[in-house]
């Protein structure tokens, strides 16, 4: 049985992972399944809340729970800044000119980051009673992961129920599936799209936070887990909240069982998976679901 | 009896439940001038996707000269003698005009996958392409970007890429559309000088143009054939004046 | 018979469409200048070769991107795996003549370039992207990973080079030979470049970045066109990551990483795509600023390059020389009587 726990020890580990990979990635995901916008600096807005929320815990001494409130609220209102003043001029443009921008945006966060904090990577302080190991019945685990896995599932089934029973997630599903449909019934297509903009900026703060526990977080973060939070958007399908929640699990527990059993060709599977996938339903994984 | 150049046995399209266009037999004569109508949604346009290869149909064949074409893509069809234009304008907007038409010609007459002599020293094609656009009175503008054209002349140039083809079926889908009437004539001149070898099929609102230029019409409704005859014999039906004539005589 | 006045294929149009592929009275300076610098900055001449295999590669990308309109984020890999070729041959004993180690770089790219694009360029947007990116992780990380093949994070270094054609001396401390062969190379394929460029299959092209359904409308093989263009692309990319290897006789997973795929496409963008010339302009720019700022001030250089690829985006779409001939223009309609 000893090999039967060490498997579930570790699945619960990649899940944790996953659920983090969901909270940053689903409003990517959501945005650019809305307006088409491939937006590279998702990575940036994550690592900006992540700072936010680790900095305002380490200089001010705020809990945890406001500190990641409050890096949410900060990156959605940053978010929206951008979105309406710089964003919004390039919604018609081609896809180049979109990934130059936001690749443009993720050099001058780096940059600004490294210059007015520094390199150094910063440290998560987490609270005494998320510390330490907890009991599961089957088995102990880290209290941090299972909080993780907790608060994914709750805010993958808050937004599940956001978007199919609110008015609001009924006018971004219609919207992903048919623009010119949405615009003629007379939703607000931009309105939408800042308030998305500013939500999915504000998860991915979340994420970045949560995350930085085991993802670290130093000025680098906003490129290094890029092709990351891209794959889990590809193979999830754009605009798809359940399609990403699954996929976010899927890569999340694939690289944790890799990376201990195949240490070395871990990611060069992720990689390859992920070519194999998108060739198969270049539209994802998890096209077909309505949401 | 002319001999049948173009038709469709059972042909029908459906999306989802929607069936755009069902159960149409149709058939086109090699040399024809043969109008499409209908009112809106009736699936005129899908037809002509149909009949291009830009979507496959869900039902029935069309056969090209005694050959069946169906499962044959669009640029392949091409090939084979079919060539259409577009209701929306599809042309190469950042290039000239005359390199719009030198990339038909040269597709036509199989330059276009040379890559080792200049596209200048095919004065055949270039030739070529410039004797179309002095046809549509377009040579004048052959050295000017087609996004600098005001409309009426990029639906010219529209004409022109597809002639470059030297189709024997031309399907003609709104020539006219969104032009001002009074350049509309520049088209529809230029549509009715065609040669006598290319069978034409066009779609148009426009009852005058129709009834001028057309020797046959096909009224479609609701994704199904409603009537087909000389334009005498459309004009003299009381159900299709009541169906169709009359649903447009406010416009 | 028409009478030459009348005759559309001696309109003015026509005559300058049939000598458009007629060089330029300016272009030669080009090539004159990268002489010059041969002989004025003897001293800077590990600078010059760098910046001249920046160029090639740069126009490696121009081939599809700005011609063929195919976005990719991917392309290091190719020059990559020219630079891996040349190296692992070199290394391991097997092969190092640099002249055909160089055409062997080429074709192991173009093979690379081959089997991708038959699968990559069946997809568009966003999953072109992401899978011209995937593609390229895939590549670093089995470089990574190939330790005993490829040296892993270290890479492959001191690579034994032999002399040029027999006579010519590799010599890293005075690189005038690598300057003046890779200028060479980069000559050679310039004019094959701008012969597909300016041929018939070069105009197809256009045509698929102009509009690619109405391409299939016009009957055109519009896949094999792609996949054909993706693959001469790609053996250029691997001749300039083999020049690469060459130049400084070592490799290492620098040559296939995001870093480099992001900067031969700010290289492009800010010379301007789709004109040839903008590869040559923007690596002058780029590589001018970063040998000068990315060493003193590397944060500042990353920042300003942030700040520099916003403002083209939003405001400069055509790059140097669009902003150029944005001038010219307006100074010709100056100078024209109305």
């Amino acid at each position: 049985m000893i090999f039967g726990v060490d498997v579930a020890s570790m699945i619960l580990g990649g899940v944790a992972a996953g659920m983090v990979l969901f909270i940053v990635s689903v409003g990517l995901s959501v945005t650019m399944g809305l307006m088409g916008f491939v937006n590279l600096a998702h990575g940036a807005f994550a690592m900006l809340g992540g700072y936010v929320i680790v900095l305002s815990m380490n200089y001010w001494g705020v809990p945890f729970l406001p500190a990641l409130a409050f890096g949410f609220v900060v990156t959605a209102a940053v978010s929206v800044v951008f979105e309406r003043t710089l964003y919004a001029r390039l919604y018609r443009a081609a896809e180049l000119e979109q990934v130059l921008f936001t690749i443009g945006l993720v050099f001058m966060t780096i940059a600004s980051v490294t210059l007015l904090i520094g390199p150094e990577n910063q440290q998560l302080r987490l609270p005494a009673m998320l510390q330490g190991q907890v009991n599961l019945g089957f088995t102990q685990y880290r209290t941090y992961s299972v909080f993780l896995i907790a608060t994914g599932i709750i805010i993958v089934l808050g937004l599940w129920l956001g978007f199919e029973r609110t008015r609001i997630g009924a006018q971004i599903r219609a919207t992903v599936d048919n623009r010119r449909m949405a615009e003629s019934l007379g939703i607000n297509v931009n309105r939408l799209f800042t308030l998305t903009f500013a939500f999915g900026s504000g998860m991915a703060a979340l994420g970045g936070g949560l995350g930085a526990e085991f993802l670290g977080l130093d000025p680098q973060y906003a490129l290094k887990y890029l092709v990351y939070f891209l794959i889990v958007v590809a193979v999830g399908g754009l605009g798809r909240v359940t399609g990403v929640f699954y996929a976010a699990l899927l890569i999340g527990v694939l690289d944790f069982v890799l990376k201990k059993y195949i240490p070395k060709g871990g990611t060069l599977f992720i990689y390859g998976l992920t070519i194999l996938l998108l060739l198969w339903r270049p539209q994802g994984l998890f096209a077909g679901k309505s949401t | 009896m002319t001999a049948c150049l173009l038709e469709t046995n059972a042909l029908g399209r459906s999306f989802g439940a929607l069936a755009a266009v069902s159960g149409v037999e149709f058939r086109l004569d090699a040399g024809a001038r043969h109008a499409l109508i209908g009112p809106n949604g009736a699936g005129k346009t899908t037809f002509i996707n149909l009949l291009s290869g830009v979507l496959q149909p869900t039902l029935g064949r069309v056969v090209l000269k005694g050959r069946d074409i169906t499962g044959i893509p669009e640029a392949r069809r091409v090939k084979l003698g079919i060539a259409r234009t577009f209701q929306i304008n599809r042309l190469f907007r950042g290039l000239t005009v005359l390199e719009n038409v030198y990339i038909a010609v040269s597709e036509r007459v199989g330059a276009a996958a040379d890559m080792f002599r200049p596209a200048g020293a095919r004065g055949d094609v270039i030739r070529e392409a410039m004797h179309l656009l002095a046809m549509l009175k377009l040579e004048d503008d052959a050295g000017r970007r087609v996004s600098e054209l005001p409309y009426g002349r990029q639906r010219l140039v529209e004409i022109a890429v597809a002639l470059g083809l030297k189709p024997e079926v031309l399907l003609l889908d709104e020539p006219a559309a969104g032009v001002p009437s009074a350049e509309s004539h520049i088209i529809l001149d230029a549509v009715g000088r065609l040669s006598k070898d290319i069978g034409v099929l066009i779609i148009e609102h426009d009852m005058d143009v129709v009834f001028r230029f057309a020797e046959r019409i096909t009224v479609m409704v609701g994704g199904r054939i409603f009537a087909e005859g000389t334009p005498k014999e459309i004009a003299a039906d009381p159900e299709i004046r009541a169906v169709y004539l009359g649903q447009h005589s406010h416009v | 018979m028409i009478a030459p006045a009348l005759n559309p294929a001696l309109h003015p149009a026509a005559l300058a469409f049939a000598g458009r592929h007629q060089p330029r009275v300016w272009e030669p300076i080009v090539w004159i200048l990268a002489l010059v610098f041969y002989f004025a900055f003897p001293n800077h001449l590990g600078f010059g070769t760098e910046l001249l295999i920046t160029i090639l590669f740069a126009l490696s990308l121009d081939l599809v991107l700005g011609y063929a309109g195919i976005v990719t984020l991917g392309h290091a890999a190719f020059f990559g795996v020219g630079a891996y070729t040349v190296g692992m041959l070199a290394y391991h004993g097997f092969w190092n003549e640099p002249i055909s180690s160089l055409m062997l770089a080429a074709i192991v790219a173009a093979l690379v370039g081959l089997g991708s694009g038959l699968v990559l360029l069946r997809t568009q947007g966003l999953t072109l992207l992401m899978l011209s990116l995937c593609t390229m992780a895939l590549l670093e990380e089995a470089a990574n990973l190939g330790h005993e093949y490829t040296g892993g994070f270290d890479g492959l270094a001191s690579l034994p080079i032999p002399k040029l054609l027999g006579l010519f001396e590799f010599n890293p401390l005075y690189p005038r030979t690598q300057y003046v062969y890779v200028l060479t190379v980069l000559f050679i394929s310039f004019l094959f470049i701008r012969t597909v460029v300016y041929s018939p299959f070069g105009q197809s092209l256009t045509g698929i970045r102009e509009n690619t359904l109405r391409m299939h409308a016009v009957g055109s093989p519009v896949r094999a066109r792609l996949v054909t263009c993706y693959t001469i692309s790609a053996a250029i990319a691997g001749i300039a990551g083999g020049l690469w290897a060459q130049a400084n006789a070592y490799v290492n997973l620098t040559t296939l990483g995001l870093d480099r795929a992001a900067m031969v496409l700010i290289v492009l963008i800010l010379g301007g795509c789709g004109r040839m010339y903008g590869a040559f302009v923007g690596a002058v720019a780029y590589m001018v600023l970063a040998h000068f700022l990315a060493k003193l001030y590397p944060t500042a250089w990353q920042l300003g390059l942030g700040f520099l690829l916003v403002v083209i985006a939003l405001f400069a779409r055509n790059g140097i020389l669009g902003i150029g001939e944005a001038l010219l223009r307006r100074f010709r309609a100056k100078r024209m009587p109305r």
